[in-house]
């Protein structure tokens, strides 16, 4: 794993369960909360339990608590660059939106950066190759960044089945082939995990931290 | 379709174009933004109008006019942005006009907060507006049940003439479920819309007046006499709730949206504790499924009514359950949503939540 790592992709794609298993099960040392669109849902809301598992979390909130929706962005966001033995997960907003923000770091870039495109192929507007690569070219449009690996994240939530996230991996596949971009992780819901399973890049087991558990 | 990934603002805002809504007017506000941002593109992607107007008030009126011209339209707004449209669905009504308002609830009062809340039950059951009208509500628990709403909304309000309002908290709004979106539902009747302002070409020397004036007391009584007959009929036709596990519960929660969802999880933990429990819900919450309240059984001992808010359908509650049980409450405000645990707990204690 590279020592930042930018988690970026369509509105509901998954990237904040995504980003706080990552930070959690690699061990990093930053997670970063840039979500300036959605209003709940953001890993900004487990700072405590990330600090517990020694993850500072930086969150975008200018006053104490997590309940705002606005446009603002922590002075701390460029400490994960200026130090350089720590490592950070950057959870970024959705869709071209919330990677906007991204531009203000494309200097810090280098080879020690990896900005990973989630993907669920169930998601309404990222259902099929072309659709993928639109989101994906949209992305590193207005980021001006270029994307440098894919996250098979396909589920249906407590509805999943092995299938789908097979047929996940057929779609991102063929996304990587036209791309050339690696598929870097596939994410599995935990209870879904088999070692059967053939799928592309590193599996990475799902805990949704954020969602009810009565939902 | 085959089941896609939603989340909820943006099934509302694909559920209203598969209904056939032919115009959108808004004024972004928080939970609901994504309802805007969707119809932005989409509409404006299928020939269809897509208007961010410069305020709630003025999106209402365009809703006003658009409805008058016979229009299949949607507005789309959250509790203070609800607030501010009183004046115009009360004008809409008055008019007989159809329309269709998706309204996702935030903390009040006031500005309150951008967290999920139910504390606009009295806003949507009882208006802000001016004069008899009613609008019809319904409440829908998942995203689905808000899609299969919102896909037959139209309908309903072209049937009646009359504003249809789909109410959800921001829960609902935000988060995300796997749907369909072709699920059949039920279509009307409709008649073609004479009565709308499109010019005379079709009726050469007949002015349709889109109004909701009547300054002669008998012609207004006459128009107030035949409002309450057509809200008589929605009572009669639109009224909708949902008996769960209702076989001669020991106690009753009373919830409807995301507390109906938390309640069923509070049902399976009860039954590990020997006590049986059923959930009424109410879908249509005016018109309030009153009659529900008489199909319980000889062996309740209560009803607890629970809201994300201070506690505003017991008055509905109470006016069905006519004395009959004891009543009480438990809710959390300020974009809390009670754990299905909380509400096993008020059920067990009773007495201490007791209101009536």
């Amino acid at each position: 794993m590279k020592r930042i790592t930018f988690v970026v992709g369509h509105y509901g794609s998954g990237k904040t369960e995504f980003a706080v298993n990552l930070a959690i099960q690699k061990k990093i040392d930053y997670l970063l909360d840039l979500d300036i669109v959605n209003p709940f849902f953001r890993s900004r809301e487990l700072e405590s339990f990330l600090l517990e598992n020694n993850i500072k979390m930086i969150a975008s909130t200018p006053l104490n608590g997590n309940y705002g929706d606005l446009p603002f962005l922590s002075k701390d966001i460029f400490l994960p660059f200026q130090k350089s033995d720590k490592c950070a997960v950057f959870d970024m907003g959705g869709n071209d939106a919330g990677a906007l923000i991204l531009r203000q770091f494309r200097d810090y870039i280098d080879e020690d950066v990896d900005v990973l495109m989630v993907v669920n192929v169930y998601r309404e507007q990222t259902q099929t190759v072309d659709a993928i690569i639109r989101q994906i070219n949209a992305i590193e449009g207005s980021s001006g960044m270029k994307i440098t690996g894919l996250v098979n994240n396909s589920h249906l939530l407590k509805f999943t089945v092995k299938e789908d996230i097979l047929h996940g991996d057929t779609i991102v596949s063929e996304v990587s082939k036209k791309t050339n971009l690696p598929i870097l992780y596939t994410a599995v819901r935990n209870d879904l995990m088999d070692k059967s399973f053939h799928l592309s890049g590193e599996t990475i087991p799902l805990t949704l931290y954020l969602r009810k558990t009565w939902l | 379709m085959a089941k896609v990934l939603m989340k909820g603002n943006e099934a509302i805002a694909l559920a209203a174009v598969k209904g056939g809504c032919d115009a959108f007017f808004g004024y972004p506000i928080t939970p609901q933004n994504e309802v805007p941002e969707y119809l932005s593109k989409y509409m404006n992607e299928h020939g269809k109008v897509f208007v961010q107007a410069e305020s709630e008030v003025a999106a209402i009126n365009m809703v006003y006019g658009a409805a008058g011209a016979g229009a299949r339209v949607l507005t789309s707004s959250s509790s203070p942005g609800i607030a501010l449209k009183q004046e115009g669905i009360t004008y809409i009504a008055g008019a007989q006009l159809p329309c269709v308002i998706c309204s996702v609830m935030r903390g009040g009062p006031g500005l309150g907060s951008i967290q999920p809340s139910q504390g606009d039950y009295n806003q949507a059951t009882r208006g802000g507006g001016n004069g008899d009208y009613h609008v019809i509500c319904f409440a829908p628990e998942t995203i689905q049940e808000t899609i299969d709403t919102m896909k037959e909304a139209f309908d309903i309000a072209d049937y009646y003439r009359n504003p249809v309002m789909i109410l959800v908290d921001g829960l609902i709004g935000q988060m995300m479920e796997s749907v369909d979106f072709d699920r059949p539902v039920k279509h009307r009747f409709l008649p073609p819309k004479d009565w709308a302002a499109t010019g005379t070409k079709n009726h050469p020397g007949k002015r349709n007046v889109i109004n909701s004036l009547y300054l002669e007391p008998k012609e207004l009584e006459a128009h107030n006499n035949m409002l309450a007959k057509k809200y008589a009929l929605v009572t009669q036709n639109e009224t909708r709730y949902e008996m769960i596990n209702m076989e001669d519960p020991d106690y009753v929660i009373v919830a409807y949206g995301t507390m109906s969802r938390v309640a069923r999880s509070t049902i399976e933990i009860l039954k590990e504790k020997k006590l049986n429990v059923g959930i009424i819900r109410p879908i249509s919450l005016w018109p309030f499924p009153k009659i529900a309240f008489d199909e319980i059984g000889k062996n309740c001992k209560g009803l607890l009514v629970t809201e994300m808010s201070m506690g505003q359908m017991i008055q509905d509650v109470q006016i069905s359950n006519r004395g009959r049980l004891p009543i009480a409450f438990y809710g959390r405000s300020g974009g809390i949503v009670p754990e299905p645990e909380e509400l096993a707990e008020a059920v067990m204690n009773f007495e201490k939540w007791r209101v009536e």
